[in-house]
């Protein structure tokens, strides 16, 4: 059979990243061009100057990615690109590019769901998942727990009720002075500290359902600061340990408890936040002793990159959902 | 020479073939649907209609600003696309430019306004020649008030001056209070920004080599953006 070449493009933040993938498993070129260190100096990613930075960088870096994989232009089999969910400026530089390329090369285009692109991701590196599997999406947009009957279809068990995760990470790591991107910046001051040392809500653990609440672990964050900063206790890295240890648990749990109710041997994590250390290895012990497997991809596959878009553009490639012309971008999720 | 030109800075979508000085098709869409949706279908129909393909173009046309951020960005991005995959040089045109394009032949003074927001207009004066409206200051951002006044120093004794662009037709009671008399307004066809237009010129500046570095081509804004600004006034 012959083998199908997938160009993947995402710009739905704040990374401009291409990709060549090659029959939905093999990455021949995975190219990321990262404005962090632009957005750094805002504290936080700002849409318009992600915009201007995407247009100027965008030809550059699909150029790369045909240059990496060693192709030629029209040795590609269809266009791939983010249209949801993401800053709507952002997405629009990705996807004009995209449609202008695919129509050019008269190349199918495909509308590909960040989202699903970040859960695909797992499909990039692993290729033993069992199916139906549990999938925890936690990343700076969302928080979801999905059940899943294969990689096409699922059913969302739970989600968010305010902050996600990801957002989370972000807001405390601003108040506690730890600086910008707050997940990585929160998990090196919790590897200096320690976790239990003062006690923080689990939100909604005791619940039944799979609903997550992240706000309120933050406003009680933000007290305990304030306490002990007043009797002069405050250290910094435990409280930022017992913070993140408070989130994951959380997760992590919710995951388990999906995974018995519905009897899956596989749970998958995806997104920017399953890239966090701490969350990986407490969701690999507390599986340990069950028959459950976890997969996540590795660490540069986590955080957003095109591959998962390619990849994802692949499986609507060979069911032939291509996307018209007149295709759009959209701010936030209309399904998951 | 063949030449698809793309203006989406202002509200209109337009896009148009031109071979060297003739207007072969265009399309100017000012409808409520976003660039997004309609500039590539457009694009594709009037090449169809041509039945030119990507191949048979020498160059791609584009406005690159100023104008509205992120319609500059969709043109910009979709000219990109379709210029490397076809491996096709871009000719950039200023908007304002393209605009006062409209008022060829005319002896008065010639000001191209753009709708800015925050109560300014992007703008630009202009002498036209022959070979098309020559600038006669660099693109501004700045209030009505200081596009009268500019307007006023730069009209010679018994010229009148011709504004169009939809920064008009945002004050265009207080131009007229202002400039009574003196003001000649454009028909509605020629207010907004043609492609043909941009293609026009853009024949001229192909002629001449004036390509772009696709690579390194960025929209016109003239305006930091908002957190820039702040950033530059020390308030982050
Ligand atoms: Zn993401």
């Amino acid at each position: 059979m012959k083998d199908i070449l997938i160009l993947g493009i995402e710009t739905s933040c704040d990374e401009t990243a291409a990709s060549v993938v090659k029959n939905g498993r093999h990455i021949l070129s995975n190219v990321i061009n990262s404005q962090v260190q632009i957005h750094a100096q805002f504290g936080g990613v700002v849409p318009e100057v992600a915009s201007r930075q995407h247009i100027e960088n965008i030809a550059l870096v699909v150029d790369q990615a045909f240059a990496d994989a060693g192709l030629e232009y029209q040795d590609i089999d269809a266009v791939a690109v983010t249209n949801e969910p993401g800053l709507v400026g952002a997405l629009l530089v990705g996807l004009s590019f995209a449609k202008g390329l695919a129509w050019s090369l008269q190349r199918p285009l495909l509308a590909v769901n960040h989202l699903h692109g970040h859960i695909y991701a797992n499909m990039l590196e692993h290729e033993d998942i069992k199916f139906p599997a549990v999938c925890l999406v936690v990343s700076g947009g969302h928080t979801s727990l999905l059940l899943m009957q294969d990689i096409n279809h699922y059913q969302v068990l739970g989600a968010t009720r305010d902050d996600a995760a990801g957002e989370a990470f972000d807001k405390v790591a601003r108040f506690l002075g730890l600086g910008y991107p707050g997940g990585p910046a929160i998990q090196k001051a919790a590897q200096e500290g320690q976790a239990g040392k003062m006690k923080l809500p689990r939100v909604f653990l005791d619940r039944q359902d799979y609903e997550f609440s992240f706000s309120g672990l933050k406003t009680a964050t933000m007290n305990m600061k304030k306490k002990l900063e007043k009797a002069g206790e405050l250290q910094v890295c435990d409280l930022a340990a017992e913070f993140q240890q408070a989130l994951i648990e959380v997760l992590v749990e919710k995951s388990l408890q999906a995974a018995s109710r519905y009897g899956v041997e596989s749970i998958l994590m995806a997104g920017g936040v399953a890239a966090n250390q701490e969350l990986r290895s407490l969701m690999e012990q507390r599986t340990e002793s069950r028959k459950i497997k976890v997969f996540c991809p590795s660490l540069s596959l986590c955080t957003d990159n095109a591959a998962m878009i390619a990849g994802m553009g692949y499986q609507q490639f060979i069911r032939n959902c291509y996307a018209s012309l007149r295709l759009n971008a959209y701010p936030s999720l209309s399904s998951l | 020479m063949l030449i698809l030109a793309v203006d989406s800075s202002t509200p209109v979508a337009g896009a148009a073939l031109v071979e060297d000085h003739r207007v072969l098709i265009e399309s100017f869409i000012n409808y409520k649907k976003t660039h997004s949706e309609t500039l590539l279908p457009t694009i594709d129909r009037i090449m169809k209609e041509c039945d030119c393909s990507p191949a048979d173009l020498d160059a791609l046309a584009l406005t690159v600003g100023p104008g509205s951020f992120t319609g500059l960005r969709i043109g910009m991005a979709t000219v990109k696309g379709i210029a490397m995959a076809a491996h096709k040089p871009i000719v950039a045109l200023s908007t304002l430019d393209t605009l006062a394009a409209n008022a060829a032949g005319s002896d008065d003074l010639v000001g191209a306004l753009l709708d800015a927001r925050k109560n300014e207009l992007y703008y630009g004066f202009y002498s036209m020649r022959e070979q098309g409206p020559e600038a006669l200051q660099e693109a501004m951002v700045g209030t009505p008030q200081a596009v009268v006044s500019q307007a006023r120093e730069l009209m010679a004794q018994g010229q009148r001056v011709i504004l169009l662009g939809d920064g008009y037709y945002r004050y265009g009671a207080y131009f007229q209070q202002e400039l009574q008399e003196q003001l000649k307004v454009m028909p509605g066809h020629l207010m907004l920004p043609r492609a043909a237009a941009a293609g026009i010129l853009a024949v001229d500046k192909a002629g001449q080599g004036e390509f772009e570095d696709l690579y390194r081509l960025g929209p016109v804004y003239i305006r930091l953006s908002e957190a820039e600004y702040r950033l530059k006034k020390g308030e982050i």
